[in-house]
């Protein structure tokens, strides 16, 4: 019996193995595995895999906000402490309380630093998140390549997925700048008010106070960094009234978790021709912000 | 854990290298793997039910036995009834108890009566017909002295569970597949090879045609209030077309799986798509159901009618194919799509030619004749307008689907909702259709003997595997029939 199956087994390896290397020249040339929604956020979770990222002791995450607002060549000169930007795209503060707890587990960091500001608070978390969360670390740190079968994507996809991706230059520590407006982008949607609150907004508090008590029990300080908005934006009594029931709410979640809330928030500092849109800056504004984050974090961060 | 899954690819390797390499040679041992792993495999979707299914296992073994044993007529029949009664009863509570309660409250509503009736919140167990359906089969034998029963409960255990065929088919008999259990059995090179190929098959079925139809037809049938009658009809067939494929592909994969253990489960599907006529049809479609209902349904009433004539035959056949239909669902569209199928029979039954099959019946050559081109092409068009009422919700969605079919905007140009893989959809379906039609004479279209040349063989294969690695669609669907 055992010579057929051997033989057997043989055939079929013969039919697995170049689809194997198939897959390994695919990730090599930088065809990724598709893992979230977020291009983005896989293309920098590979990229934290591929320097062996770890051991971060000053976290920065969030969302496009914290990408591009937080300055990496000051962060890095300023504090001793080792420094990355996990930052990306689009994430919520319900996506953030959950993929924080695996950053944390990996990282075991002494800071958490968090540039926020509403868009965060408007969706509900995206549960494609959960496929990076979820996977065994030997995949996330070791064989990335496992991704390409564990959420399969046909290999159309992942080729479109590449050829279609904004190019964007991410630097050695995660931070990207905004030097330009982005393309294929219209400038009226970029310009325009978003809704806010929605009904994803109290779970999107909800969210920040879970993320504010876990890291207070891992004995992690978090700094909460209210970024500031565009004069135009609140042109209004009703959205400048939005707007500071908003700050309100995110200090007292943040302050009563023993967290650190800042809030940079100055229509004469930042004013409208610093920004992009309505909450980005751009690299001008981006490095007034982070020197002025750094002037206050120096006597917290030792 | 679907066949489709990383997971399942991961269980089959091992379960494979275990059952052969380490249990080979030891018959009790590698039935008592196949019975765990087929625990495990159910498990994995709900550990809870899969104490429904233990229950059932348990029940049926020892009322087959005391079946056998007992030499009292009556005691005899009381536990078969007994069987049945928890079998139906089961699959009554967990698969119609809603529809029962909710059919009542209508009934009332037409009198103008108000019913405090609620439904409950009931989870479908899956594979739930599938075996219980081989349980009632398997007393029913007994009881008719078909089959002797099973002593040792590991291979009855296994029979009802067989993980290959446990969610969706094929409802093998217990002469079928208990007396393999109870054969040794040696690994058979041939067999395996053949196995894997079907598996291919299957994938290539299930991935690259249902999945990517379900991706086009989906949105079309959410929004066909709004869409021209030929985007209608372009959904109509590919839904035909992912009906067969998706079930059509699990049934493949499941009798390929099979096969890699050694074991020879029924066959399902016969190309049905080339059937002459709707009897034809149900010759060549789900095979399984179809034989199982003959046998057990349609035989006893066609005995109890014979007095009758044709008309016993008819009233036979349409409690039959109602009874199919709802097999299938507990909707009124699975009671009108069997009731249909059974009357779509009344012309043959009439001419007197439902048991003659036709001569040109299996398209066996490249000479196909214009008349059984011509009848198949009908038979498919019946098909995709009955299986509109097979895909609806509910009646109401049924009738206005028809009604918006039937428009003048038939003749418009079609829209589609989603484009995602459109052309390749096509021209695997074109595959699929041309490569059954030539392999018509064999079990699957992928026993390719005609190339003798092992490169050659491998280029198709290859073929294949990428063109299922490139075309799947963004999201893999569960099989259609899981809900049965």
């Amino acid at each position: 019996m055992k010579k057929p199956i051997n033989r057997f087994l043989l055939k079929t390896l013969l039919f697995i193995i170049p689809v194997l290397i198939f897959f390994e020249v695919l990730f090599r040339l930088g065809f990724a595995p598709i893992v979230t929604d977020s291009t983005l956020f896989d293309l920098k979770m590979l990229g934290v895999q591929k320097h062996h990222v770890k051991n971060v002791k000053l976290l920065a995450m969030g969302s496009s906000i914290t990408l591009y607002e937080l300055n990496s060549d000051s962060m890095v000169k300023n504090f001793k402490l080792r420094y990355y930007n996990f930052a990306s795209w689009g994430l919520q503060i319900g996506d953030m309380n959950r993929l924080l707890t695996s950053l944390v587990k990996t990282n075991q960091p002494e800071y958490v630093i968090l540039c926020s500001s509403f868009p965060d608070f408007v969706s509900p978390p995206n549960n494609s998140y959960l496929n990076y969360i979820n996977a065994n670390s030997y995949m996330k740190d070791s064989f990335p390549e496992l991704f390409y079968f564990k959420n399969y994507n046909s290999i159309h996809q992942i080729i479109r997925r590449k050829f279609n991706t904004y190019p964007l230059y991410i630097d050695s520590w995660g931070g990207a700048s905004l030097s330009d407006k982005l393309r294929n982008i219209n400038s009226e949607k970029w310009n325009e008010h978003d809704i806010f609150p929605t009904r994803y907004t109290p779970g999107n508090y909800a969210a920040l106070d879970s993320l504010s008590t876990f890291l207070r029990n891992q004995k992690i300080k978090f700094i909460f960094v209210q970024v500031p908005v565009k004069k135009s934006y609140t042109n209004t009594d009703r959205s400048k009234h939005i707007i500071l029931t908003h700050f309100d709410k995110c200090k007292s979640i943040v302050e009563a978790k023993g967290g650190i809330y800042l809030n940079y928030y100055n229509t004469a500092i930042f004013t409208d021709h610093l920004f992009i849109d309505q909450y980005h800056l751009q690299q001008a504004g981006s490095v007034i912000l982070t020197s002025e984050i750094i002037a206050d974090l120096k006597k917290v961060i030792k | 854990m679907l066949f489709t899954s990383a997971a399942f690819v991961f269980f089959i390797a091992v379960f494979f290298m275990l059952y052969w390499y380490v249990f080979g040679g030891n018959l009790k041992l590698q039935n008592l793997f196949i019975l765990t792993g087929s625990f495990v495999f159910y498990a994995w979707w709900d550990w809870r039910f899969l104490f429904l299914l233990a229950g059932s296992c348990t029940v049926n073994y020892f009322l087959g036995i005391r079946i056998a044993e007992s030499k009292n007529e009556k005691y005899r029949n009381f536990l078969l009834w007994t069987g049945l009664s928890l079998g139906l009863a089961s699959l009554l509570f967990f698969k119609y108890f809603n529809f029962f309660v909710s059919s009542l409250i209508s009934t009332f509503r037409v009198f103008h009566l108000q019913a405090d009736i609620h439904t409950l919140n009931i989870t479908l167990p899956l594979g739930i017909s599938f075996y219980t359906f081989k349980t009632l089969s398997y007393l029913l034998d007994i009881k008719s002295e078909k089959i002797r029963p099973a002593t040792d409960w590991v291979v009855f255990y296994s029979y009802v569970s067989f993980f290959p065929a446990l969610l969706s088919g094929p409802i093998d008999r217990p002469k079928t597949l208990i007396l393999q259990l109870q054969q040794k059995r040696v690994f058979d090179y041939h067999q395996a090879s053949d196995g894997m190929r079907q598996i291919l098959w299957g994938l290539f079925k299930k991935i690259v045609i249902a999945d990517n139809c379900a991706a086009l037809t989906n949105p079309i049938f959410d929004h066909y209030k709004v869409l021209p009658a030929s985007s209608l009809l372009f959904a109509v067939f590919l839904f035909t077309i992912q009906l067969y494929a998706d079930f059509s592909g699990y049934s493949d994969m499941a009798i390929g799986l099979a096969s890699l253990l050694g074991f020879k489960i029924t066959r399902n599907f016969n190309f049905p798509f080339f059937a002459q006529s709707i009897p034809d049809f149900w010759r060549r479609w789900h095979i399984s159901l179809t034989n199982w209902f003959t046998d057990y349904v349609f035989t006893p009433l066609n005995i109890y009618f014979r007095n009758y004539g044709k008309a016993g035959l008819i009233l036979a056949i349409s409690i039959n194919f109602t009874a199919i239909g709802i097999w299938h669902g507990a909707n009124w569209t699975f009671i009108l799509f069997g009731f249909l199928h059974g009357c779509f029979f009344i012309p043959s039954i009439l001419r007197g030619s439902i048991n003659k099959k036709k001569k040109n019946a299996g398209l066996t050559s490249w000479s196909l004749s214009l008349k059984a081109f011509i009848n198949a092409s009908a038979t498919f068009i019946l098909l995709m307008l009955t299986f509109i009422i097979f895909r609806a919700n509910s009646l109401a969605q049924v009738f206005d689907f028809y009604h918006k079919l039937f428009s003048p905007s038939i003749f418009y140009r079609f829209t589609i909702v989603e484009k995602i893989n459109t052309t390749t959809t096509l021209i695997a379906i074109a595959i699929m259709l041309w490569a059954e039609w030539l392999q018509q004479d064999k079990q699957h279209a992928l026993q390719i003997d005609a190339i003798k040349r092992f490169p050659g063989r491998a280029l198709i294969y290859f073929g294949l595997i990428f063109t299922i690695l490139f075309f799947s669609p963004p999201t893999i669907t569960d099989f259609i029939y899981f809900k049965f």
